[in-house]
């Protein structure tokens, strides 16, 4: 059953191993430059100093030959990747062979369709891990330099990095996988998982994520001349600190997220994904188990 | 190897269509006693039929004892049929076909012929019973 | 629990009152019918009888709603390792992975069936011709079929089933396939049910027949003996169904005469015989079709002990 899914999966795997090469390759020739230009800046000790507000200069320099690149242009791909990978990976799994007939093939051998689900899911999620904590892997030292500067707790960061990337493309997949056993169809399926999946996404990002843990304040000088910026162009942020997570400023009273809280908030947010995917999963497993009855 | 034959339009069950051609093989000498009929197998792989059609056949020719089995072996031909000599056969068949023609003329179509042999049959076999 | 035939063989087949229900509907009722050991069995019906929902009980991929299936004299269980590896199966359409080399399919069935017998499917696809490295989508219809069947001898199960194996292939495929089918009967004392829309040329191929119709049994038996046990009679056009021996299974009215396809025994036969009236012989076909166009659903079942026929109840396999 191993090799059985191994076999059928190739493609996909082969695919999602090609993705993850042209990331990294990626990576490498761009990082080469964004590396040389920080060391060249001397730009760690001025940080490791003042926070960045010691050469303003230098990091406006560097904020803005490599900013729009490796800030901006990553966020539309980090919502919409992760779950691409997601539901087409899991989409088909059990729709295909109830779209093709394959299922009068596949479950009339001598496995009983839940022994071969639960071998696949197993196997597949494995897959799926592993590509997720590469591509974090990949990502988080692509990003080193400008994380100097920015943090990761700011929301295009965020999302790449830690375990959250992980989760989210689980998350789709399971979504995906139990749409496929309940649609029938794979592209129907990839869709019907992906809307539901993008909106708790953006849900979970913009209206929970903030309020994981209840945010602190504190009195910050925003008058003129300098103001209080927030936001990912600001080094560092309104508190002073690189690396915190500013929501909002009302007058003088900053309320944020201290840096220190990445990880816990992490943990959280990957939780919750990992939550969903064991529920869509679980639901999967006893509905074929229940079900067997199943036309084209 | 002897090889059968099926028609398939005959209204002639297989089983019974294979025991006829091996009696009337055996009349007309094409087998003999000692051949070996091919196996079931062959037998329902060569017309397509179903191999209990096949075993079916056998056993009734060797309930007619003109074949039996041979563990292992297959099962061969074991009646001495007296095949008709080739000229008594060329004698026979040419007084059939003056025959024929004759009730032909007398306007007896196919049906008739068979009913008027079936009854003169009959009848001889009542003469021949003591 | 092993159990027997009247003559102590356990039948290949067994089912008991099988039934499966979709929602409200009864896709199949009261199925009872046997095969014995080393028959070729078809099974007959128009497209929506219940012949797959049939076949899939008896396969272990559906569970019934009500009786059971037991094969070779155990008990199935719907999905369970045991079940499955009691039944060989050929669907419908010979579905097979289309990006799999044959070679590929095989190692699936080796990895999935633990009686599993790689020579017996590379032989058979080397005899064909078929190159174990051709991915299947490159295969003609009549070669993917002859690649599931081997995949379905190779699993070395007692009892094949083949869910109309050949309605989908060319007629030199068709032939092509039940020449080995037939081969295979032969050479390891195999039991096959293999259902079919197509009623002609079926005679040769089975001994043994189960006619589906409206989700019930219409008729199941050795097909010799059905056919010794019924006749089509030619009578005049005004005498009534009563009047005439056995049980009148389908009639057909024209002006003057009647032509009626009756079950009845020889002895039935020679005693409500009348003058006037012609008893012919059945054929297969005429057999099947008047059983299939039979309207209601009183089942009729080939009781091993030459007991009375029994109508069934009268149920309806349509929704309320």
């Amino acid at each position: 059953m191993i090799w059985v899914t191994w076999r059928q999966h190739r493609g996909q795997a082969i695919a999602c191993l090609a993705l993850l090469a042209a990331l990294a390759v990626y990576a490498i020739i761009e990082s080469t430059s964004m590396r040389t230009a920080f060391s060249n800046d001397d730009l760690a000790a001025c940080l490791a100093r003042s926070q960045g507000t010691g050469c303003p200069a230098a990091v406006d320099a560097f904020m803005n030959k490599f900013g729009s690149e490796v800030n901006i242009a990553f966020w539309s791909v980090a919502l919409i990747v992760p779950g691409l990978i997601g539901v087409l990976v899991g989409g088909s799994l059990i729709a295909r062979e109830l779209e093709y007939g394959t299922w009068r093939l596949a479950w009339s051998q001598t496995v009983p369709r839940s022994r071969w689900l639960a071998v696949k899911l197993a196997l597949v999620t494995g897959g799926l891990i592993v590509l997720g904590a590469a591509m974090t892997a990949v990502i988080t030292w692509y990003r080193a330099p400008m994380d100097r500067l920015t943090g990761h707790f700011l929301h295009n960061i965020y999302d790449f990095e830690g375990l959250v990337l992980t989760a989210y493309i689980l998350c789709a997949f399971g979504f995906a996988v139990l749409a496929g056993l309940l649609i029938r169809r794979s592209i129907p399926a990839m869709v019907a998982a992906f809307i539901p999946w993008l909106a708790i996404r953006l849900v979970v990002e913009f209206v929970l994520r903030p309020h994981f843990m209840t945010p602190l304040t504190i009195q910050g000088n925003c008058g003129p001349p300098n103001g209080c910026g927030y936001g990912i162009g600001t080094v560092p942020q309104a508190t002073g600190r690189i690396g915190d997570w500013v929501l909002s400023i009302n007058g003088n009273t900053i309320t944020y997220q201290p840096a220190d809280r990445f990880w816990p908030f992490q943990f959280i947010e990957a939780g919750i994904f990992v939550a969903l995917t064991a529920a869509a999963l679980g639901a999967t497993v006893w509905l074929l188990h229940r079900r067997a009855a199943w036309t084209a | 190897m002897f090889r059968f034959r099926l028609d398939g339009s005959s209204g002639v069950p297989p089983y019974l269509q294979l025991v006829h051609q091996v009696r009337q093989s055996l009349l007309l000498g094409y087998l003999r006693e000692g051949d070996r009929l091919p196996t079931v197998k062959d037998v329902a792989a060569d017309l397509v039929i179903n191999p209990n059609t096949v075993v079916k056949a056998y056993r009734q020719l060797e309930h007619e004892r003109l074949a039996g089995g041979r563990p292992g072996q297959g099962t061969f031909i074991t009646a001495t049929a007296t095949p008709v000599a080739p000229e008594a056969q060329q004698d026979l068949r040419a007084s059939l076909e003056a025959w024929l023609r004759a009730a032909d003329e007398a306007g007896l179509d196919d049906e008739a012929v068979t009913a008027l042999i079936a009854v003169a049959r009959q009848d001889l076999k009542k003469e021949r019973v003591p | 629990m092993t159990q027997h035939d009247a003559d102590g063989s356990v039948p290949a087949l067994r089912t008991d009152r099988l039934g499966r229900r979709y929602g409200k509907v009864w896709g199949l009722r009261d199925c009872t019918l046997e095969v014995p050991a080393g028959a070729v069995a078809a099974l007959v019906g128009p497209n929506a009888a219940g012949k797959t929902t049939l076949l899939e009980m008896i396969i272990g991929l559906l569970e019934p709603t009500e009786g059971q299936v037991s094969v070779f004299g155990q008990t199935s269980r719907a999905d369970t390792a045991e079940t499955l590896a009691r039944v060989g199966y050929v669907a419908q359409d010979h579905p097979l992975y289309r990006d799999f080399t044959v070679a590929d399919m095989f190692h699936l069935g080796r990895a999935m069936n633990p009686s599993w017998d790689q020579e017996l499917a590379a032989a058979r696809v080397d005899a064909l011709g078929i190159p174990l490295q051709r991915k299947v989508r490159r295969l003609s219809g009549g070669q993917r079929a002859q690649v599931s069947l081997a995949m379905a001898l190779a699993k070395r199960a007692p009892l094949l089933v083949l869910d109309e194996p050949v309605s989908s292939l060319d007629p030199v495929a068709r032939l092509e396939f039940m020449r080995d089918v037939m081969a295979s009967a032969a050479d390891a004392a195999l039991t096959f049910l293999i259902s079919s829309h197509v009623v002609s040329e079926l005679e040769r191929f089975c001994d043994w027949l189960i006619v589906l119709s409206h989700g019930h049994v219409q008729l199941a038996g050795p097909a010799d003996d059905l056919l010794a046990a019924h006749r089509l009679l030619t009578v005049p056009r005004a005498t009534p169904d009563a009047e005439l021996p056995g049980t009148a299974i389908h009639r057909t009215d024209s002006d003057r005469h009647s032509t009626v396809l009756v079950r009845a025994g020889a002895d039935q036969l020679a005693a409500q015989g009348r003058p006037g009236w012609q008893a012919d012989p059945v054929s297969f076909e005429q057999l099947v079709m008047a059983y299939l166009q039979r309207p209601t659903t009183v089942t009729t079942h080939d009781d091993p002990a030459p007991a009375a026929e029994r109508p069934g109840p009268n149920t309806k396999a349509v929704p309320r």
